[in-house]
């Protein structure tokens, strides 16, 4: 039994604006929907892959006014043709939900709360915490060998970065001369 | 045309993508339930939980070791007590074989709670522009306003696993039926769940065992007072209101169902367009 | 087969493809602990006791040899059974020849192939030769009969029997067999021999490089394959290149590529994937004359993996730590002691999505009193996966593209954007400065791009490479020299760009182009190709071993491979020709090894987990002979006295590794809101504990409180005439989110494997009560 899960009746709504995404390529995805009745009806229809687990099915996410309003499998996607489990489902709460950082935080030594700071005073302090450590620890020679380390510092994660990302975390940690670099592929 | 979702439990591996799926679809809130002892989340489905899954750990009569899973939402009964009950006409029946409640028209009575043959329909506490609490009757819509669109119910669509399927009332059953072959080795008990006491139901079921099992009524029956008023009480009413009124509203849906054909035929032939492509 | 996995659960949209192989009249065998969701959908079910699978595994080598169940044609060719062994190598009692007891390792001197004086190793192809690696490996599993093996995992005979006829039919030529596998299989202390004995096993079966077969990691996090391709992990560089350490034979460049690169096989090439990976690195500023700048790379002398890490930051050795989506406090293992080591630090950076447990460690919730604690902590908000753009590359290898669909929550920004402003901004406080500790980063090459904004393409175009002269991309990793004149920041990525515009990770052409390889789909490494060493898939001659089996095939009117895969094989290379029937191209030899060398010794060995309820019944060495064992504060070891009960962590489907994004999340918190621990109904009559109650859970690391779930899907294990019972738990709480339950990993200890010191989280002991 294959039931074509994108439509049973018709063509309209969302499943238009999926056969865009083939079709058409990415840059404009509007959704030429013949109804406003669906709440997916002018949504923007974006592709990724599911940020869970590593079987990388398709997903859609609906944004509109700057919200994404419906999250649901892609079903041009080979691998999961549409559908996903629990977790792939919920993918827009990812974006919903209240729980989510906005701001950066800082935490003084000592301090029982955290404070609100914009991004520059953050990067800024990080660095200078960082060279100094590092400037601290740095070893150029040992036993002989140049060795050019700091182990003093650790990096840890990744799993869930992006590929670029990955790789320039990479190409910067051991950069610094860090050894310790590990992510959850360990654990 | 009529349509059913066909839950084919034996299929269902107990993911929950269709209770969440229904969340997102319907915009609905979650609920934090105490611990139920087992990976049920919630005891029954609820007024902003339209389905849940219920795991059940069964030793058949040989010896053998079940763990069963059950989507359990509202079977949209062909002869639905909540229908039948509804003081306001907010519940009614669709097109396609869903029942439908009409919020706008729902005065949260809880009859249909009271009624409800499976235990589905619960009461949402809501608050209005001036924050007054009222109340009113949710449950599972069957995704009507996606089939209207062509679109198959939210847990249908995202189940991987095919243990929910969407579709034409013959199909899902003859699927049904040849299905039950197949299983009936492993699961000698296996039936198909579409009681005649309701008139049938839209939402039928492939079990694995008995219905008790999955704490299904083994032979419902929308029950008599229910029928009592919609099928003794209201007509006579509506005799009342006069010949003229029955007249607008039986044209009003001769002319929907006719037109619904037209739309259909033509698409199921491919259409002019897809002629001229 | 799956075994320590639980795709039901943990990958559920991989099994909506065995469901429907099932369908099809394959058999699904369920081999787990406990019965799971997995399970209840498998054809068939064998219990093991946990950490036992080489015991399993090693049965079944036995089953199949002697029941004549094994692919003769591939054992005999692709792999090594016919290659005679050292004449001094042996084993006794739990151990191969050369244990060295004060040092927990091996001389492996005689773990090799005799060889004749052209250095040719010595076959026997009729594989009868005492001194074969089929015969010794035969010899060894004969002491795994099926009443040994049950003795020891607990399965019930019929069940294993059963088992092992099924996977064993798949020996046929006509039939292939996969393996699943997940961390149920690499959280032990033999967690590599775990997995070599289901790679052996398949090896044994004819199974690998043919579709349908092979042995198939189920990786839980969406990049995690990338992120090791990528090595953001201590002991490779990016494509699994060995990281050079303080040594002799790392000494200088030349050193490395002379000690690194085999003589033969495909890693022949490995000094143009180094030094194209040092041009990446350090572009100009590599050169001939600075070995392309091969020093300024850190070098290190010791052990950095994750347990080292927060055992040495414990120590207080360690003063800065960059946290990117990682949770140690609840993810952890021996989490207690990992959260203690975090309140050494000076000062902790947490990039995230949420304020996970580890970013706040040191607040009251987290049972600190904040006033002790000196750490800084930054805590940084980042983008979600579709707030951005990028690739991740799944299980398979595919390196999928995923499109930004809305900007950024708040203030969050995505983490290329953050790794670019740390890295420009660190280069800026060094500019100038002319000591040795400058030199290294000043040469690094970073050029994303101007401000804050690093531009995606230019990271894509490093990783694929490009020529350093034309700053042409190259066309994928056979085009990299060991000159200079190219640089790779990735060699197995490239290709994947091979020209201007044309990044393949974007592609989405749907349409299967033969036994759902999908070709046209996304970009799969290495040079898209889809099924490893497929040039197994063919016999001797080069046709498929079966009909309906084809993956690639030799045709001999174009004289080139052919099929519905990249051929994993040089594409011109004819079955007769010289090393034409060597399908494992990457290993020096070209064949699979079911001889092998891992830190324990070539054949996988049973040995008991590091803490286990019973003796081990193989040989008189308890535990892996060769882990670390860590000693000093809050390593202490339980016994049996103590804590007679075996403990397993897992995850489930509602959930997502330490919770930190589903806990946060309400459609997913509902679905399992409370900390649970799960148990048999004879375990809690026993304990006097009801369904529902609250029972204490303790080990030697620590206590913790959770609801008892009380069910028939656990049962105890008779293993020779003694109960073991075996409780089990999710790892997913921790103390934010929407729901919150205690950290299992309290419980867990710090050992770990003795090759990749992965944490033995699958089986420790415990103790259970009520907890009033």
């Amino acid at each position: 039994m294959n039931l074509n899960r994108r439509q049973f009746l018709k063509l309209s709504g969302a499943t238009a604006a999926t056969l865009a995404v083939v079709e058409l390529g990415f840059n404009d995805l509007q959704a030429k929907a013949a109804t406003k009745k669906l709440k997916i009806a002018e949504s923007k229809v974006t592709p990724t892959i599911c940020p869970y687990c590593a079987v990388g099915c398709g997903i859609l996410v609906h944004t509109k006014d700057n919200d994404v309003i419906y999250t649901e499998g892609d079903p041009d996607h080979p691998i999961n043709q549409g559908a996903l489990c629990s977790k792939g489902t919920s993918l827009r709460n990812m974006f919903t939900s209240e729980k989510r950082l906005q701001k950066p935080l800082y935490r003084a030594p000592g301090s029982d709360k955290w404070e609100e700071k914009d991004w520059n005073w953050m990067l800024d302090k990080i660095t200078s915490n960082l060279k100094k450590t590092r400037d601290a620890s740095f070893i150029e020679k040992e036993n002989g060998f140049t060795v050019n380390k700091t182990d003093a510092i650790g990096c840890l994660g990744g799993a869930a970065l992006d590929n670029e990302e990955t790789y320039l975390l990479v190409k910067f940690m051991r950069g610094l001369g860090l050894n310790y670099i590990e992510h959850q592929a360990r654990i | 045309m009529e349509y059913i979702k066909y839950i084919d439990v034996t299929k269902c591996d107990g993911c929950r993508a269709c209770m969440v799926a229904c969340k997102n679809w319907n915009d609905l809130p979650a609920e934090f339930e105490e611990f139920h002892g087992s990976y049920q989340s919630h005891k029954k489905t609820t007024a902003n939980t339209w389905n849940v899954l219920t795991f059940t750990e069964h030793v058949t009569a040989d010896n053998q070791f079940e763990w069963l899973y059950r989507h359990s939402s509202c079977l949209h009964c062909t002869d639905a007590a909540c229908e039948k009950v509804c003081p306001e006409n907010a519940i009614s029946y669709t097109e396609y074989g869903s029942v439908v409640i009409n919020a706008d028209q729902c005065v949260g009575c809880g009859y249909c709670v009271q009624n409800c043959t499976f235990d589905i329909i619960e009461l949402a506490t809501k608050k209005d522009e001036n924050g007054k609490e009222y109340k009113v009757a949710q449950k599972c819509t069957l995704c009507t306003d996606r089939i209207a669109e062509g679109l198959q119910p939210a847990c249908a669509t995202v189940c991987h696993t095919d243990a929910i399927m969407f579709g034409e009332k013959d199909k899902m059953l003859k699927l049904a039926s040849e299905r039950l072959n197949q299983v009936k080795e492993r699961y000698p008990n296996a039936n198909i769940y579409n009681p005649p006491g309701v008139g049938g139901t839209h939402t039928v079921y492939l079990l694995a065992e008995r219905p008790s099992v999955y704490d299904l009524p083994e032979n419902p029956e929308t029950s008599y007072t229910a029928k009592l008023w919609k099928d003794v009480a209201q007509p006579a009413g509506k005799l009342l209101l006069g010949a003229s009124v029955m007249g607008v509203v039986g044209a009003y849906l001769s002319n929907r169902l006719f037109n619904k054909e037209v739309d259909e035929s033509s698409l199921n032939e491919g259409g002019k367009d897809d002629e001229q492509k | 087969m799956i075994i320590g996995a639980n795709p039901a659960e943990n990958h559920p949209i991989s099994f909506k493809w065995l469901l429907q192989a099932q369908e099809n009249g394959g058999k699904i065998i369920s081999v787990d602990p406990r019965f799971t969701r997995t399970s209840s959908k498998a054809d068939m079910y064998g219990a093991l006791r946990s950490g036992t699978d080489i015991a399993f595994i090693g049965g079944l080598f036995n089953y199949v040899i002697e029941n004549n169940l094994y692919h003769k044609e591939y054992v005999a060719k692709y792999t090594n059974a016919s290659f005679l062994v050292h004449p001094d190598f042996d084993f006794e009692d739990g151990l191969f020849t050369g244990y060295d007891e004060a040092k927990r390792s091996y001389d492996r001197a005689t773990w090799v192939f005799q060889r004749d004086a052209e250095g040719k190793i010595l076959k026997d192809e009729t594989l009868t030769n005492e001194r074969t690696v089929f015969q010794l490996m035969k010899k060894h599993y004969s002491r795994y009969d099926v009443d040994s093996v049950i003795a020891v995992t607990g399965t019930d005979k019929e069940s294993y029997l059963k088992i092992a006829q099924t996977f064993g039919a798949t020996g046929h030529p006509d039939k292939t067999g996969t393996i699943m596998y997940a961390m149920g299989t690499t959280q032990h202390t033999v967690g590599s021999q775990n997995v070599r004995s289901y790679a052996m096993l398949q090896l044994l079966l004819g199974n690998v490089g043919r579709p349908g077969g092979g042995i198939n990691a189920l990786r839980g996090e969406s990049n995690v394959q990338g992120s090791t391709d990528f090595a953001l992990l201590s002991h490779i560089l990016p494509g699994y290149l060995g990281v050079p350490t303080a040594s002799a034979k790392h000494a200088t460049l030349k050193d490395y590529i002379e000690n690194e690169t085999p003589k033969s096989g495909y890693w022949v090439n490995k000094p143009k994937f180094i030094v194209s990976l040092l041009k990446a690195f350090y572009g100009p500023n590599a050169t001939p004359e600075n070995e392309f700048g091969y020093h300024y790379l850190s070098k290190g002398n010791k052990n950095y993996s994750h347990i080292s890490m927060f055992e040495a930051m414990y120590n207080n050795e360690i003063k800065g730590l960059f946290a990117f989506g990682q949770n140690p406090v609840v993810g952890g293992p021996n989490a207690g002691k990992e959260q203690a080591a975090l309140a050494n630090l000076d000062w902790l950076v947490a990039v995230d999505l949420w304020e996970t447990e580890t970013a706040a460690f040191w607040t009251k919730e987290a049972g600190m009193n904040p006033a002790d604690i000196k750490t800084e902590v930054f805590l940084l908000p980042a983008a979600a996966s579709f707030e951005k753009e990028g690739t991740v590359s799944n299980s398979g290898r595919w390196m999928q593209y995923r499109w930004k669909a809305i900007d950024s929550k708040g203030e969050a920004k995505a983490d290329l954007e953050i790794i670019h402003s740390l890295a420009t901004r660190i280069k800026k406080l060094y500019a100038g400065d002319t000591s040795a500790k400058a030199l290294p980063i000043n040469a690094l090459y970073w050029n994303f791009g101007h401000g804050d904004h690093p531009d995606i393409d230019l990271v894509a175009r490093e990783i694929n490479g490009y020529d350093t002269v034309t700053g042409k991309l190259v066309a994928n990793f056979t085009k990299l020299m060991d000159d200079g004149s190219t640089a790779s920041g990735n060699w197995i990525y490239s290709g994947f760009y091979p020209e201007d515009g044309k990044n393949l990770s974007k592609r989405r052409d749907n349409k299967d182009t033969g036994m759902g390889n999908y070709l046209n789909w996304s970009f799969s490494w290495p040079v898209n190709r889809r099924i490893l060493y497929n040039r197994a898939s063919a016999n001797y001659n080069g046709q498929p071993w079966a009909k309906g089996k084809e993956v690639i095939w030799w045709d001999d009117l174009k004289q080139e491979w052919a099929g519905y895969d990249v051929p994993d094989f040089l594409k011109t290379k004819a079955p007769s020709a010289a090393g034409g029937m060597d399908p494992f191209i990457m290993l020096a030899d070209g064949v699979g090894s079911l001889f092998g060398a891992l830190n324990e010794g070539p054949f996988p060995e049973h040995y008991e987990p590091y803490e286990s309820p019973i003796p081990n019944a193989f040989s008189s060495q308890e535990f892996n002979p060769t882990i670390k064992v860590w000693t000093g504060k809050r390593n202490d070891k339980g016994g049996i006295d103590k804590y007679p009960i075996v403990a397993t962590t897992y995850r489930v489907t509602e959930h997502w590794q330490s919770g930190a994004q589903s806990r946060n999340q309400e459609w997913l918190s509902e679905l399992v809101s409370d900390m649970f621990v799960e148990m048999s109904e004879e375990l809690a009559k026993e304990k006097g504990i009801k369904n529902k109650d609250k029972i204490i859970v303790t080990s030697a690391r620590g206590s913790i409180e959770a609801y008892a779930m009380v069910t028939k899907r656990f049962k105890p294990y008779t293993i020779r005439d003694k109960q073991i019972h075996q409780v089990g738990m999710p790892w997913h709480f921790g103390f934010k989110g929407f729901v919150t339950g205690a950290i299992a990993n309290h419980l867990t200890p710090h050992i770990g494997d003795a090759n990749t010191m992965i944490p033995e989280f699958k089986a420790f002991l415990c103790d259970v009560r009520r907890a009033d």
